[in-house]
């Protein structure tokens, strides 16, 4: 059975403009000017339980628009959303307290009062019993190392030490199915490395779905087999993670310093031979090339731009995830 | 049962957070009951010349005043919604309401209470009792009864209109200047309705039903026999008011856009 079934989805937000002057205000009084944003483009997505998905996107993606329909917190302008068998904003008190949110950027937690009383009020407000609360929280409490927080308020802990309260307070109700957007933003490696175990610990114990967003693709690395790729609001991408990269390139990547500024259409020019995309490092003339080839290729296109422009420094890598993603974000997906 | 149990949940947790930071509660209380006095110096000077305003006396005008406090000061403890717009739409805190499984305007009440703010109960029986006995009024078996009825469909009235402005949020969120407009409104309900003109009467009893927080509920126990109907309309009125703005609550929550990062 599917905990997540999605259809047709579709978020729609509406923006007025104002028109200048008194005469355009007067006449906004009677007909606005509206624009439409397509934040979610029709998606559909099912999710089976147990499965650990990553939800990724760039800003603006749409990634937190969908997980606020999931979560009955928005209502769809368009599709169908089943989750855990009913329909999130229709049924919305019965439904949450089937699921567990966490917001990164966003506190659940009360802001004034110790994290254990947080907790406290939390397990009356989701009819927790005491033996449940008992056994599970305990473990919760241990694997993110959170004990000697509890007494503390919220507003008195680092940003590492909330989060890892915000996940613990997500769990009170050992819901089957969690929603995680950004739990990592801002976080130290440490601390990224205990969620992320802690994820997996629960995923494998309770077979805990997850549908989690973020930007640092190690964490999709570590936890996630699957995961769906959004742009502008359209899934571009859904499957394995090693899939993508295998479809991708297996290519090569090569950082050139140049000692002068270079500009694209020379180096696409003196490199027209070759299966190669150029784009502007992040240092001062430097250049990236992505080939997609043999190691003979690469090492021509190499001695091919060394003729051409004086070099200070060249450095070749294998392709990263992160630069598979970056370039599927910018050119769209062809090869996969 | 699950709601009160609920709420007196977050009344002892807020009640626990009060104290701990006990020099804020004295000086909160301090300056409470300051304020109190406060407004009732300004009653007495303000009617201590008039004797009769359109044929109610000092004293009646005070027992209104006095009368109005109650159900205002249950309002002010329980539905502090006045940022509503501020803190739960632009701030995008809605979000968290809406994720627990708790009635999304119930949470914000518990959330926001301010029991404090309950001592306006005793300064205005204060002065029920001070005006009462100068007009020698009795106090009948059923009087405490059809009081609570009266306060509860007063403090109803204004919950619902509040809410009903703080629901307008889910569909713009502009900012306006529409709430302490309100509350400057409300203040006319403390005062006998006809002394104003036709218009003003109207609307403080049937658009904007002030005068059911204060004169109307008052008049019954000033013995005003001739504003017994409107009197007995208060617990009608609160319900309706608050169905109302229940309705166009729920209404509103499917309008949320949370907010964009
Ligand atoms: N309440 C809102 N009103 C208007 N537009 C909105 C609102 N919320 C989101 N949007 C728009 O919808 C689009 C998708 O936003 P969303 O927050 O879902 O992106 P995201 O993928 O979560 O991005 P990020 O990685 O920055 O968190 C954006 O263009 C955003 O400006
Ligand atoms: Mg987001």
């Amino acid at each position: 059975m599917n905990v997540i079934e999605v259809e047709g989805l579709r978020k729609e937000f509406k923006s007025y403009s104002s028109r200048s002057g008194l005469k355009g205000a007067f006449r906004d009084l009677f007909t606005r000017n509206y624009k439409t944003l397509r934040a979610v483009d029709d998606i559909s997505l099912h999710v089976k339980q147990g499965e650990m998905v990553g939800y990724i996107g760039e800003n603006g993606a749409g990634k937190s628009t969908t997980i606020k329909m999931l979560t009955g917190i928005l209502t769809p302008t368009a599709g169908n959303v089943t989750v855990n068998g009913m329909n999130p904003h229709k049924e919305r008190e019965k439904f949450v307290r089937t699921i567990g949110v966490v917001f990164g950027q966003r506190s659940q937690l009360w802001w004034d009062i110790a994290v254990q009383e947080s907790f406290r009020l939390l397990k009356k407000v989701y009819k927790v019993s005491d033996e449940e609360y008992e056994t599970h929280m305990k473990e919760v409490i241990r694997t993110l190392e959170i004990e000697p927080l509890l007494d503390k308020p919220v507003r008195k802990l680092s940003l590492g030490q909330r989060m890892r309260c915000e996940l613990a307070a997500a769990l009170i109700h050992n819901p089957p199915l969690l929603f995680l957007d950004e739990p990592t933003i801002g976080l130290d490696v440490l601390v990224k490395m205990k969620i992320r175990g802690f994820l997996k610990e629960i995923n494998r114990k309770y077979k805990t779905t997850i549908l989690l967003t973020t930007h640092d693709l190690a964490d999709i690395e570590a936890l996630c087999d699957r995961v769906v790729l959004l742009d502008e609001g359209k899934i571009i991408y859904d499957g394995r993670l090693d899939e993508l990269q295998k479809n991708w390139v297996e290519g090569k990547q090569v950082h050139f310093e140049f000692q002068h500024p270079v500009d694209k259409p020379a180096l696409e020019e003196i490199s027209r031979e070759y299966p190669v995309i150029w784009r502007q490092g992040e240092r001062v003339n430097q250049w990236v090339a992505t080939i997609d080839g043999e190691d003979d290729t690469v090492s021509k296109l190499m001695s091919v731009v060394m003729l051409h422009h004086a070099i200070s420094d060249v450095k070749l890598n294998k392709v990263s995830t992160e630069e598979i993603i970056r370039n599927i974000y910018e050119e769209g997906i062809k090869h996969g | 049962m699950y709601y009160f149990s609920i709420f007196f949940q977050y009344a002892a947790q807020y009640l626990k957070t009060r104290m701990s930071y006990r020099e804020d509660l004295v000086v909160e209380l301090i300056s409470d009951l300051l304020f109190q006095a406060v407004n009732l110096i300004f009653i007495l000077v303000v009617f201590g010349h008039t004797t009769l305003l359109n044929g109610w006396n000092r004293e009646e005008i005070i027992f209104i005043y006095g009368f109005f406090l109650v159900p205002y000061a249950i309002f002010s403890s329980f539905f502090n919604i006045w940022d509503f717009n501020e803190r739960y739409i632009v701030k995008g805190e809605m979000d968290r309401i809406l994720t627990r499984p708790i009635h999304s305007l119930f949470q914000i009440i518990i959330e926001r209470m301010e029991l404090e703010s309950m001592f306006g109960v005793v300064t205005g029986l204060v002065i029920m009792f001070y005006a009462g006995s100068q007009l020698g009024l009795t106090l009948h078996w059923y009087d405490p009864f059809v009081f609570l009825l009266m306060v509860i469909g007063g403090a109803f009235i204004y919950a619902g209109i509040f809410i009903c402005l703080a629901a307008i949020s889910f569909w713009s969120d502009s900012k306006t200047d529409i709430m302490p407009m309100m509350y400057n409104i409300g203040n006319y309900g403390r005062y006998p309705v006809d002394i104003y003109n036709q218009v003003i009467r109207f609307v403080l009893t049937w658009i904007l039903p002030f005068a059911f927080v204060g004169v109307y509920p008052a008049a019954f126990f000033l013995g005003r026999t001739e504003w017994y109907g409107y009197a007995f309309l208060t617990p009608v009125m609160g319900v309706v008011f608050l169905t109302i703005a229940y309705f166009m609550w729920n209404a509103g929550v499917k309008k949320y856009r949370g907010a964009g990062n």
